[in-house]
């Protein structure tokens, strides 16, 4: 049934009857085309693309736990593309294309809200490197400006620049198509949309095996039992590692812990996304009014879900430097997630050592903002076979080969991106 | 904030500290070690390890480097034995 | 006048009046009060409008759980906070108080017409609609949706107050001073350890300061002051009052922030603790049905705490729902003894229909045992479900509570890592029972760590609750969480639309994510959803419990490291001095450095273009103290150095210095820097000031963990030596006036040497002949004190030569213009040192860090991004700053692949023309071409040459002038 301002009329004049669940009541398969080990953003993305793109269904898309609850539920929810390096800055790029219309496309509102992101600069320097970044984008097809201290300013009344604040802001540069996505919304989303289209989705199921016969993959083991399955794709972030393993596969990517936290809800007072590049601060507020900040990673190897809580502290500090009012408000909530960073801190997508197993993962705490992109891309790959230029640089083997896409230039120390 | 056993200065807090990553062991450094060797040894590890072993750095203490093995689940530490083969080493 | 005030009573004093606002109206009440106890007082009632469906509320609690009654206060310094619990703020004189999210009246809020559309307001109703048309989401409804959200207004300036963060260490930490807690804490004590206790609220003991029961056959009351006293007279126990425990870190690390009653300032405090014991009580839990959430609706326990600890007639005519029998009783008796009616009570067996009333509750309708329909007029109801214990912190680190169905209640384990549950906490009820328990679990505690024998286990046990099914009733308006407007149909349809794990139930319906965090809504939200699923309920589980267990003031996390104070300044040595010439300083990283010197007021470009033709015809100082430094001796210090550098350096010798590389374990270049000889064995090493700590850490990494059999020493001496540079055709001119006590002459002290003496025989240095500007140039170090005597003596010996200090900017454009190399531009952590056209720097004739993989294929490639130079075509234009290098000038709207960037782009001093530097697309092999250097945000494309990136004295000579 399509969601609609009729169809919420219709149900609120009728009265109790129910919605229908958006994800279809299914049988398990012994066998599928495409089994997709991960029911997150990424996972379900490729499952809906799959469906729309290419007409493929006969998918299974697993999870261990609940659809979305890995790094999808857990990010701050921004939504931007302004990368220096083309291999980045092109998928993310696509992905913003996508998220202005997919609300439409899945007839699910998710909310997205190009409200602007400013990413600030704190010395000349920094400004210059900025103006590359832009100018990168601008070449590349997207909107990019430098905007002075008045300028920012102007377009964001509550930010302190004085010069009397640690490291006082120089400039910034701004994506005007940057913004915000409801993140929860993105999973139920692509979920609904390739669960109509007939895609399996089975949560608190765990691939727990990988059968590999003839030098391809075979099959999968799951509490359930075995199910057959021609493509195996695992896209399931800090768990990718320990599935990859069960097929004999070892992925250069360290789990490390990344933070986040929210004020209590207050009116309006901050309308874009901002970021403090001084040490790590991003923040924005969300439609219910929260302040919702993050920053750097934990900076040391944990799946615990669990971060200390020093990173807060420093996130907090320079949130407040920019903007002072913070003080008043309180931590409502904090929260954690995993993020798996490879050895130059970008994703790992595409192909393995072992026919028909693909591999998505290591996005780090990157992954949300490119979700659409991948799951196009990927999609295209399961069903077409041949790898798509935007994933061509992220290939499992360029470690072997040298060629790193290192975004911030630091090198095979996941703790440190 | 984890409290880190330093075997020199005591249990002290993780600030005091700087990371140094997964205990990882370098080829030695002659003709043989091969890309594949140090590809191994630098990028590579057996993800289902669990507790890992690690370096910390106590840059705010004593400035060795020590080797904790810790559970990356529930953070629960324990010196790896030989961390006392450092004294004296490349310090002043 | 407090007109609900009893004559009589309560832990007020009455000698204390307090004057505060409320809406506009000023009102007054006691100290001791609270600010939900001060507006029951005065027999206000409606505090709030529920964020969602703006229906009145009041005061439904007395504690941290209360969801409704949410206010905005400023205080008597003006301080603001939004979102403030009536029941948690401390009445204090010259309060404002005011209510939120209503408009525009309190009692007449236009917001309340929500309410006729609630059918259409269900959950997650945003989800399926507002996507048309597709640009409105964020131009028309977000913005309409942003303004009617969130609860206080917050105003946009600076918080005045002070914070600060502090530490405790203790051997046991006790939180929460209730009957349980303050037991344990005395035992604690007296068992040797040491103790801290934290109390939330701003005096000890929780409810058996209040409530009518006795300890043994004495008053709770007077149990608890004779407690209170030998406690405090415990020498190892420490006692914060008004201190809140938010939440529990990893190894017995409990953070906690402390309201101050003095100077209106909060502290942010760490505490260490071997072991915890979680005295943090238990809240009721409200029932749910059909119009439970009108102001008049009071927890049971919260009616007879407002009765009496504040001494308040909560209202005349009361109705009782109450599913323990022993509390009904109680409830009865408190409210006997303030004066208010008992119209009657629901019976077992009777179901709560719905209530009436709008600013207050007027009516309740339920059926009585035998079906028969009633109703009752009322303007009180005191409900409860059972208890929720509080237990939050204890599974804080990831181990969840159990769900016990005996006992319908969410419980610890009896020890949950460090922590030990007492109390009310873990589901007892009776006074004795958590006294006794306090003490149990505090000699567990202190058994552990081998303070006392370990007690034989004889712990009280819970008692069972009532059964859940009695008291909560089906039907629309029933609310489950009151502060997020969340109904039980707003449950039932998650179900239904397949949103099934409990997490996604929050998450849909926003279940428990307000700022009370779901305390009266959880463990009802679970019981509601078992029995929607059919499920056992001890087969649903909570969501993770994060921290905090309450809101804490963001101010008091940051403390006092706000504004400059957030992170340590870093000034060199010269400092001072340079500010005393007038020197224009920037924040670069942690370090406050030189930037430029302008003389009688210069503008910036002015002065630059000053110190850079004086740096290339005169001679100019600059400081290179924030380099890092490090001393290397040992037999094998040479052998070190060759490992981890690529350069060869084994014909190194004493008194001479090689500029190096160093690369990363891939292959990448990591730091330029320089080693010098002084001695047989004894070397100084010098790295880029952005990775001095770096490199020191990794010296010390490789020779501690990987190469433990060489014999090296190393120390860092980055702060010990300040360094300036003089540089400059004149420059050995001025180091002869400077009185150096070693030879200087060109070929007694060539370029890439190093000696050691004293300066006019009082000042020890060491000068280094190495050149960062490309000029002849001598790097004078000397012990960091003696930075201004150097600095003073430079300028005067050097006024005659036109001596000129510079900083950051012009070492830049020199840099530049000879093409040395820097860090973040052209080291960017990507480039390997062939890139950057120094691949003869490397050895192929040793094994270093980083030989093996870079000889990986893709670091060779030709179509790499490698140095170059580049100058504008016409001679004149203005290579544009920051450009990329495209195939043709920049049209908007025409994507172009780069085929490279710019590291750098200077008008010239020196040559009066623009040049840059750039990493190009197999740059080496396009000497010559001809590309554009395009800057799309400044709309600017200029036409430049491909060339050599070393733009000044390529041959190098003017270092061996």
């Amino acid at each position: 049934m399509k969601y609609s301002v009729f169809s919420l009329l219709g149900k609120a004049v009728t009265g109790q009857q129910k919605w229908p669940k958006i994800i279809q009541p299914q049988q398990l398969k012994p066998a599928y085309d495409i089994v997709i080990a991960g029911a997150g953003g990424h996972g379900l993305a490729t499952a809906h693309y799959l469906a729309t793109n290419h007409g493929i269904n006969d998918v299974l898309v697993l999870d261990s736990g609940w659809i979305g609850g890995g790094n999808t539920a857990r990010n701050t929810t921004i939504v931007r593309s302004d990368y220096l390096l083309n291999a980045s800055f092109a998928l993310k790029n696509f992905a913003l294309q996508l998220w202005d219309g997919l609300s439409q496309e899945l007839n699910f509102n998710l909310m997205y809200s190009p409200r602007g992101y400013f990413d600030l600069a704190h010395s000349d320097g920094e400004l210059e490197h900025f103006l590359l970044r832009a100018n990168a984008m601008r070449l590349g097809g997207a909107n990019a400006e430098i905007l002075t201290q008045k300028e920012i300013r102007k377009r964001l009344p509550g930010i302190n620049l004085t010069q009397n604040t640690r490291y006082p802001v120089s400039g910034a540069l701004f994506q005007p198509e940057g913004g915000v996505v409801r993140h929860d919304a993105v999973a139920w989303g692509f979920a609904r949309s390739a669960s109509s289209a007939g895609i399996h989705i089975l949560q608190n199921c765990p691939l727990t095996g990988i059968k590999i016969e003839n030098e391809k993959i075979a099959a999968v083991s799951t509490p359930h039992g075995r199910v057959d399955t021609g493509r195996l794709l695992l896209s399931a972030a800090g768990a990718t590692s320990k599935l990859a393993t069960l097929a004999g596969v070892s992925l250069p990517m360290e789990m490390i812990n990344v933070q986040a936290f929210v004020s209590e809800p207050v009116k309006p007072i901050l309308h874009a996304v901002v970021n403090y590049n001084a040490g790590l601060s991003y923040i924005s507020q969300t439609d219910k009014g929260e302040l919702v900040m993050g920053g750097a990673s934990d900076g040391y190897i944990s799946t615990a879900r669990r971060g200390s809580f020093a990173t807060i502290e420093d996130t907090l500090a320079r949130a407040i430097q920019m903007f002072p009012f913070i003080s008043h408000l309180r931590l409502m909530r904090h929260w954690s997630g995993t993020a798996d960073i490879p050895m130059d801190g970008n994703a790992l997508v595409g192909n393995t050592p072992i026919e028909n197993l693909f591999i998505n993962c290591g996005w780090g705490y990157a992954g949300f903002k490119a979700t659409p992109a991948v799951g196009w891309a990927m999609a295209e790959l399961l069903a077409s076979g041949v790898l798509p230029d935007l994933l061509k640089p992220f290939s499992l083997n360029r470690f072997e080969t040298g060629a790193l896409i290192d975004d911030a230039g630091v090198g095979p120390y996941p703790w440190l991106h | 904030m984890l409290l880190i056993n330093c075997p020199y200065c005591g249990e002290r807090d993780q600030s005091e500290f700087s990371y140094g990553g997964r205990i990882r062991n370098y080829p030695a450094l002659d003709s043989s070690a091969s890309i594949e060797t140090w590809h191994r040894a630098i990028h590579l590890h057996d993800s289902s390890q669990t507790p890992i072993g690690e370096y910390w750095h106590h840059e705010c203490g004593c400035e060795q480097w020590i080797e904790i093995n810790r559970d990356v689940d529930s953070h629960e530490m324990t010196p790896v034995s030989g961390s006392d083969a450092l004294p004296g080493r490349g310090q002043s | 006048m407090q007109i609900r005030r009893l004559i009589s009573g309560g832990i007020i004093d009455r000698d204390k009046s307090i004057s505060f606002k409320f809406n506009g109206r000023r009102l007054t009440g006691y100290a001791g009060d609270t600010l939900a106890s001060a507006l029951l007082a005065n027999n206000i009632n409606l505090v709030a409008r529920s964020i969602k469906y703006h229906r009145p509320r009041g005061i439904l609690s007395a504690g941290l759980e209360e969801p409704s009654a949410l206010v905005s206060c400023t205080d008597r310094q003006g301080v603001f906070v939004p979102n403030l619990k009536a029941t948690e703020v401390v009445l204090e004189s010259g309060l404002v108080a005011r209510s939120q999210n209503f408009w525009p009246f309190l009692s007449v809020d236009f917001g309340a017409t929500l309410q006729l559309g609630c059918r259409l307001l269900d959950a997650g109703f945003y989800y399926k609609t507002f996507m048309w048309p597709k640009k409105w989401w964020h131009l028309v409804y977000e913005k309409i949706i942003r303004h009617a959200s969130g609860q206080g207004r917050i105003e946009n300036n600076r918080d005045a107050k002070l914070y600060d963060k502090r530490m405790m260490h203790c051997q046991i930490l006790v939180i929460g001073s209730g009957p349980a807690g303050i037991s344990a804490a005395k035992c604690a004590a007296e068992s040797g350890a040491s103790v801290v206790l934290l109390e939330q609220a701003p005096t000890l003991g929780g409810s058996a300061a209040w409530e009518q029961t006795k300890v043994d056959s004495i008053p709770a009351s007077q149990w608890l002051q004779r407690t209170s006293r030998e406690l405090e007279q415990q020498p190892s126990i420490r006692i914060t009052l008004n201190t809140l425990a938010f939440g529990q870190y990893d190894q017995g690390l409990v953070l906690a922030v402390e309201q101050s009653r003095n100077k209106a300032a909060a502290i942010y405090w760490r505490i260490r603790a071997k072991r915890i014991i979680l005295a943090s009580g238990a809240s009721e839990r409200p029932l749910i049905f059909p119009g439970n959430d009108r102001p008049g609706i009071m927890l049971a326990a919260a009616a007879r705490q407002y009765i009496y600890r504040f001494a308040i007639r909560p209202g005349e005519r009361a109705f009782l729902a109450i599913a323990d029998e022993d509390e009904l009783q109680a409830t009865r008796l408190a409210l006997e003894y303030a004066g208010v009616e008992v119209v009657g009570n629901l019976p077992r067996g009777g179901k709560l229909i719905n209530t009436r009333g709008w600013h207050r509750l007027s009516q309740i309708r339920f059926t009585d045992e035998l079906g028969k329909k009633q109703k009752l007029r009322c303007d009180l109801m005191c409900v409860s479900g059972g208890w929720a214990a509080q237990a939050h912190i204890a599974a804080h680190l990831g181990d969840k509570l159990t769900f016990i169905p005996s006992l319908d209640a969410l419980l610890p384990a009896s020890q949950m890592g460090l922590v030990f549950p007492t109390g009310s906490c873990r589901g007892l009820a009776e006074i004795n029972d958590c006294i006794e328990d306090g003490v149990q679990q505090a000699l567990r505690a202190a058994a552990q760590l081998g303070l006392v024998p370990e007690p034989e286990p004889d712990l009280p046990l819970p008692r069972a609750g009532p059964a859940y099914h009695q008291h909560h009733q089906d039907g629309a308006m029933a609310f489950v969480d009151l502060q997020n407007d969340v109904l039980r149909g707003d449950i039932e349809q998650a179900l239904g639309e397949g949103y099934e794990d409990i997490e996604l139930v929050k998450r849909y319906t926003t279940l428990g994510m307000g700022t009370d965090q779901g305390k009266t809504s959880w463990t009802n939200a679970m019981l509601e959803l078992a029995r929607l699923k059919r499920e056992d309920s001890n087969t649903t589980s909570h969501t993770t419990f994060r921290p905090p267990y309450s809101p804490v003031s963001f101010g008091a996390l940051v403390g006092a490291d706000t504004q400059s104070n957030m992170t340590p300044v870093r000034h060199t040595p010269f400092y001072s001095a340079f500010k005393a010439a007038g020197c224009i300083f920037q924040t670069s990283g942690n370090w406050v450095y030189s930037r430029y010197f302008p003389s009688q007021n210069e503008t910036m470009e002015q002065a630059i273009q000053r110190e850079v033709l004086a740096v290339r015809n005169a001679v100019g100082c600059v400081d290179m103290s924030t380099l890092g430094k490090v001393d290397v001796k040992g037999s094998d210090a040479l052998e070190f150095l060759s490992r981890i550098y690529c350069n060869n350096i084994e014909t190194i010798k004493p008194g001479r210095l090689r500029y190096l590389l160093m690369l990363r374990e891939d292959g990448i270049l990591y730091d330029d820097g320089t080693v010098a000889q002084l001695a047989d064995n004894h070397f100084l090493v010098t790295m880029t000031t952005a990775n001095s700590a770096a490199c020191w850490r990794w010296m010390n990494k490789l020779l501690q963990t990987q190469w433990r059999d060489l014999d090296v020493q190393l120390t860092s001496v980055s702060d010990h030596w300040a360094s300036l540079a003089i540089a400059g055709p004149e420059a050995r001119h001025l180091l002869r006036h400077l009185r150096p006590d070693f030879h200087i002459d060109r070929d007694s002290f060539p370029m890439a040497s190093v000696r050691q003496g004293s300066l006019d025989e009082n000042m020890p240095c060491r000068v280094f002949t190495v050149s960062f500007s490309g000029e002849l140039s001598y790097e004078i170090n000397v012990p960091a004190g003696f930075a201004s005597s150097l600095y003073a003596r430079v300028i005067d010996k050097g006024a005659d030569f036109g001596i000129t200090p510079y900083g950051l900017e012009t070492l830049d454009i020199l840099r530049i213009e000879k093409g040395h190399l820097s860090i973040g531009t052209e080291i960017d952590g990507r480039t390997t040192a062939a890139d950057l056209g120094l691949g003869k720097m490397v050895s192929t004739s040793k094994a270093f860090i980083g030989s093996s993989l870079l000889q990986r294929p893709a670091l060779s490639r030709e179509d790499r991004l490698q140095l170059v130079g580049l100058e504008a075509v016409d001679g004149s234009s203005a290579i544009p700053l920051a450009a990329h290098l495209t195939a043709a000038p920049w049209k908007p709207g025409v994507v172009q692949l780069p085929l490279g960037h710019l590291t750098a782009a200077i008008q010239s001093p020196t040559l009066g023309r623009s040049i840059a530097l750039a990493l190009l697309t197999g740059g080496h092999r396009r000497m010559g071409e001809t590309l554009w250097a395009v800057s799309p945000v400044n709309n600017q494309s200029v036409e430049v040459r491909v060339g050599s990136s070393c733009f000044v004295d390529v041959t190098g000579s003017r270092l061996h002038a």
